[in-house]
């Protein structure tokens, strides 16, 4: 094949094609766009995961300034907040590492390894935080309807409990799972990238050794994920069962 | 290393100059207008953010590459099939270039949206008239593997334009 023809044909093609050329005035107002990247939509979640997280910690402020007088409830919203005011730096840092990732300013290898590492590793975590939220939002909301409709914590009952904490355990697990449905395709898409880049370099294999070893840092992370869990079902069970006091 | 103020006008400027490039990429990796528009945008979009991080040691032209196409390959397809390209034949043609000439450039083009997504930028950048170091460096493949896929795609591609003959 003719090389130098190629390359001919191929600077010819600006002038074959229409090709609506645009001003620097669209080019600016494409800027103040909005990206519908992956990136973006991971980007959201976090986002909308802090913006939720700093509501109900407003809203468990309120519910403390309600029970004032009742020291379980207060004990239950001192501990929520405390609890939310640690996922709420967790997920900033997510944050801040995920826009680390998402520069695309790094090579095509470096930037499908990084993504797909981090989609496979820490995106799990995130999700788990974010679905963390929805413990806390029932909390919280549950412990205002109380204040507005009995102006105190109504004592439930067993079946109320498992009826209550299995729509939450439900809850939760619909939007873990909701959520790594969305990414499944994406992580399909950048594993067929990879696959097309190898050579004699398996990149795969990088992938895989950076999930071993991310895997091991996240092990303290899933632990400690795991303990706020289970302290905002005891908190839960405590509002229910207004057993604290 | 000392990050760049960006200012969104002169950016706009420098794209603008610069916009060829994204286009033909945006002409090998979407297939209708439509979606073209869309990647575009998108790869504007990447670029403005990625900018602060732009550091002066590689050349904006690679950098802009670089970008541009992992925003491209990063972009999942609406359609699950490789991009059939039937809407180039839409394209307005220039009445000063022979027939013949557009009829080759359109088969080129052909070719080569039917590669895969990453043999697509290799090529891209080897037309482009970029050196195998600079492929490697917007890549991330070695210099030695960007050859020996380069010498595959260009077996491929005349292979598949010999068969549309």
């Amino acid at each position: 094949m003719n090389e130098k023809k190629l390359k001919e044909m191929w600077n010819k093609t600006e002038n074959l094609f229409e090709i609506s050329g645009y001003g620097s005035s669209d080019i600016e107002q494409f800027l103040s766009g909005r990206s519908k990247s992956t990136a973006r939509g991971v980007r959201k979640i976090i986002i909308m995961d802090l913006i939720v997280k700093a509501l109900v910690v407003v809203t468990l402020g309120v519910d403390f300034i309600l029970y004032y007088d009742t020291t379980n409830v207060t004990f239950v919203c001192i501990a929520g907040i405390l609890l939310l005011a640690g996922l709420l730096f967790f997920q900033r840092r997510m944050l801040v590492h995920f826009n680390k990732i998402a520069d695309h300013g790094q090579t095509t290898r470096d930037t499908l390894i990084s993504m797909l590492t981090y989609l496979k590793t820490k995106f799990n975590l995130t999700l788990l935080a974010v679905s963390i939220t929805y413990l806390f939002l029932f909390i919280a909301g549950i412990l205002i309807y109380f204040y507005l409709v009995y102006e105190k914590v109504r004592p439930f009952d067993g079946t109320d409990i498992v009826v209550f904490a299995g729509f939450i355990v439900l809850g939760i697990v619909f939007n873990f799972v909701a959520n790594k449905v969305l990414i499944k395709y994406q992580i399909k898409h950048l594993e067929l990238c990879l696959n097309d880049m190898n050579m004699n370099e398996d990149a795969m294999t990088i992938v895989s050794q950076n999930i071993e070893t991310q895997k091991k840092q996240n092990r303290t992370n899933q632990f400690l994920l795991g303990i706020v869990l289970l302290i905002g079902f005891l908190l839960l069970v405590g509002v229910f069962k207004n057993v604290l006091g | 290393m000392k990050k760049q103020k960006p200012n969104r006008k002169t950016f706009s400027e420098l794209l603008e100059k610069n916009q060829g490039l994204i286009h033909k990429i945006t002409l090998i990796y979407v297939d209708n207008p439509a979606d073209r528009e869309d990647l575009f945008q998108e790869i504007c979009l990447q670029l403005w953010k990625s900018y602060p991080n732009f550091r002066e040691e590689s050349k904006f032209n690679t950098w802009m590459y670089r970008v541009a196409l992992n925003t491209a390959v990063s972009n999942i397809r609406k359609t699950k099939n490789s991009f059939a390209f039937e809407s180039m034949g839409n394209y307005k043609q220039i009445p000063a270039e022979p027939a013949d000439d557009n009829e080759d450039i359109l088969q080129l083009y052909r070719a080569v949206s039917k590669l895969n997504l990453i043999d697509k930028a290799i090529i891209l950048l080897w037309l482009e008239e970029k050196s195998y170091d600079e492929i490697a460096s917007v890549t991330g493949l070695t210099k030695s593997n960007v050859s020996v896929k380069l010498m595959r795609i260009k077996r491929k591609l005349e292979e598949m334009i010999n068969d549309a003959n």
